[in-house]
């Protein structure tokens, strides 16, 4: 009876070590050196655990036959003491693996999506099937205060090869909630918009970016991303917040009609600095962010070597997320000189507004954009993308479960200088993250 | 007359031992015997320590991050809720998308335990601690309703967050503001031990009941 016991006793504490350890092992994130780590420790405690079992079942043996059940009982609180301290250890090995943090490795996460419609979400003259983006994030944490960025993202492009880009590298020192700063590539903090959604299309609401905002590769016209240094942060007042971005880096180019952000460095050209303050309200206003933002370029393009063309940029925006909307609006005004021929302003306007129910069972949403652009600006006469347009755009999001979204789409635009031309979109996208 | 007497200890490890005894004895000296067997299986059974008792350090509660910023700006110790039954769900203010779908499930809990007169804490731990202090979290309560005083929303530090998230199993990374994470709320029991967890694929809450 007390051997039976025993036993149940030693393999309740073998199977709850076996889970306790494996168990937060498997659930945190799949490396197989974390793994082949815990499988060994793992595998060391169960080798104590059945040395210690044989041990209990040989001293049993030996003296049921010769040791009363009274002294038997006076040799158990070893045995005991034994077995409680193989338990601690895999105790031990269990907080240790959830104290180790991530520098056991790098998570891996990502976001992916698929569409298919009657045209691309960003290419009006390709309809049918697209894989929309494989997008690999990895932001280790490397200490108390180094944070760091990193985006690869693989897109097929219009001939359907696949290419790989570095969407966002970026490192950066965190001081307080109130100053982190960080050089690399980043999303350029103007707006809202850019800042507060990515490349994974799974957390926008809609099936795709605002068409101004597309990144520089699909057609955006706006500098999406810059190479240099940023400085974010924010500071809490009573209900309400203030953030603000001051960021410098590498004048863009354009080249072969869309932004290049030169990632390598420039050779000619200047450089491309700016900001933006938020105002984040609290109270009754909660969810609600209001701002302003700008920016200054110096651009340089393929077509006329030595060319500049600042690039000024002022816009405001607002956004009321909360858990029943999500109404976002942003107008931008460009007001652009020709350097190298000292010509007159030329002036262009942006804008959208987009609004979003957060129902139960799905989220619709509409959309309204409007670009006009001065078609005699070189920053958006040399963009194959340039030209003036509207869309108004219905859609609808439903969250299958908690990583993955279902979009549908529709859409009518209309270009409005350069070549005429209007197309509706029926678009359906699963985006997922992981 | 020769009686068999089993006296059963049971040490707070779990594991169980029978000491057998066969006397020649009255009965008043067995029922002497069994008081002065009860007598001695006391201190472990109530818990004050014998020399060997091991440190309970098995137990979930007990190795989780003890000390976090409630959302009435006190320290809440997780040592002072020994003995209740708790739900420890984690969640961020500013969350439009999963949050709100977890607490609806709490709330829903909630009324499930009231509908059986069963008494629980709730945790709502913060994934985003450098956003969601007390204030904010205070607002969070009221915008949305969620004032019982079982309720406690936490904040700690993002070691501490990480550390718990690791120990309870709550996956989450970050991608700028948004942080990425499941519908997921872990049950103990009053020893403090795993009673069972709510996922989006297991989402009964019969089962923590």
């Amino acid at each position: 009876m007390t051997h039976r016991i025993r036993s149940i006793a030693v393999w309740m504490i073998c199977c709850y070590g076996a889970y306790g350890v494996a168990g937060p092992a498997f659930s945190s994130e799949s490396q197989d050196q974390r793994i082949n780590v815990l499988e060994q420790k793992l595998d060391r405690s169960l080798k104590l655990i059945e040395e210690l079992s044989a041990r209990v079942r040989a001293f049993e043996t030996q003296h049921s036959n010769t040791v009363e059940p009274a002294a038997a009982a006076e040799n158990s609180p070893p045995e005991q003491q034994r077995l409680d301290s193989v338990q601690q250890q895999l105790t031990q090995l269990e907080d240790s693996n959830a104290s180790r943090g991530s520098g056991g490795g790098i998570p891996l996460h990502g976001f992916a999506d698929i569409g298919i419609g009657n045209h691309t979400a960003d290419r009006p003259n390709f309809k049918g099937a697209n894989i929309g983006a494989v997008d690999i994030f990895l932001n280790p944490q490397l200490g108390e205060h180094t944070r760091s960025l990193f985006e690869l993202t693989f897109e097929v492009d219009e001939h359907g090869a696949v290419q790989a880009d570095l969407e966002r590298a970026q490192i950066g020192y965190q001081f307080s909630e109130a100053a982190t700063v960080w050089i690399g590539r980043f999303h350029t903090p103007f707006g809202y918009y850019n800042t507060a959604f990515h490349h994974g299309q799974e957390i926008a609401t809609s099936l795709r970016r605002p068409r101004f905002l597309l990144f520089e590769d699909q057609g955006g016209v706006m500098p999406d991303h810059t190479v240099g240094a940023w400085l974010s942060g924010a500071e809490h007042l009573s209900i309400s917040k203030l953030t603000y971005d001051l960021f410098v880096g590498n004048g863009q180019a354009l080249s072969s009609g869309t932004i290049d952000q030169r990632n390598g460095g420039i050779d000619h050209g200047g450089a491309i600095y700016g900001g933006n303050l938020g105002y984040v309200f609290g109270d009754t206003l909660s969810g609600l962010k209001v701002g302003v933002s700008g920016f200054r370029a110096a651009v340089s393009d393929d077509r006329q070597p030595g060319r500049l063309t600042r690039v000024d940029n002022a816009g405001v925006y607002l956004a009321y997320d909360t858990d029943r909307f999500e109404h976002l609006a942003e107008y931008y005004r460009f007001s652009d000189h020709d350097l190298t021929y000292a010509g007159p302003a030329h002036h262009s306007s942006l804008g959208f507004l987009q609004l979003a129910w957060r129902l139960p069972l799905a989220t619709p949403y509409l959309r309204y954009e409007r670009a006009l652009l001065d078609q005699s600006d070189n920053f958006f006469a040399l963009q194959t993308n340039g030209m003036s347009y509207f869309r108004t755009a219905a859609g609808l999001r439903f969250d299958l479960d908690a990583w993955s979204a279902l979009k549908f789409e529709l859409a009518r635009t209309k270009n409005t200088d350069r070549l005429i031309e209007q197309w509706s979109d029926v678009m359906l996208d699963y985006t997922i993250r992981f | 007359m020769l009686r068999s007497v089993d006296v059963a200890i049971i040490l707070r490890s779990g594991a169980v031992f029978l000491l057998t005894q066969q006397t020649a004895i009255s009965s008043g000296a067995i029922r002497a015997q069994w008081l002065l067997a009860i007598g001695l299986a006391l201190p472990f059974i109530s818990g004050i320590s014998d020399s060997y008792s091991p440190p309970d350090s098995s137990v979930l509660l007990n190795r989780l991050p003890a000390r976090w910023r409630a959302d009435d700006g006190k320290i809440l110790s997780l040592d002072s809720l020994k003995g209740q039954r708790i739900f420890v769900a984690m969640a961020y203010a500013t969350c439009h998308r999963v949050c709100p779908t977890t607490m609806a499930r709490l709330k829903d809990l909630q009324r499930d335990l009231d509908a059986q007169r069963i008494s629980a804490v709730f945790l709502i731990v913060s994934y985003d601690p450098i956003n969601d202090d007390a204030a904010a979290w205070r607002r969070y309560r009221t915008s949305h309703g969620l004032l019982r005083d079982n309720w406690h929303f936490l904040n700690g530090s993002v070691a501490d967050t990480e550390r718990l998230a690791r120990m309870l199993g709550f996956a989450y990374w970050r991608d700028g503001d948004h942080v990425m994470h499941d519908y997921r709320f872990v049950a103990l029991d009053r020893s403090g031990a795993e009673r069972g967890v709510i996922t989006s694929a297991h989402h009964d809450l019969r089962d923590l009941l």
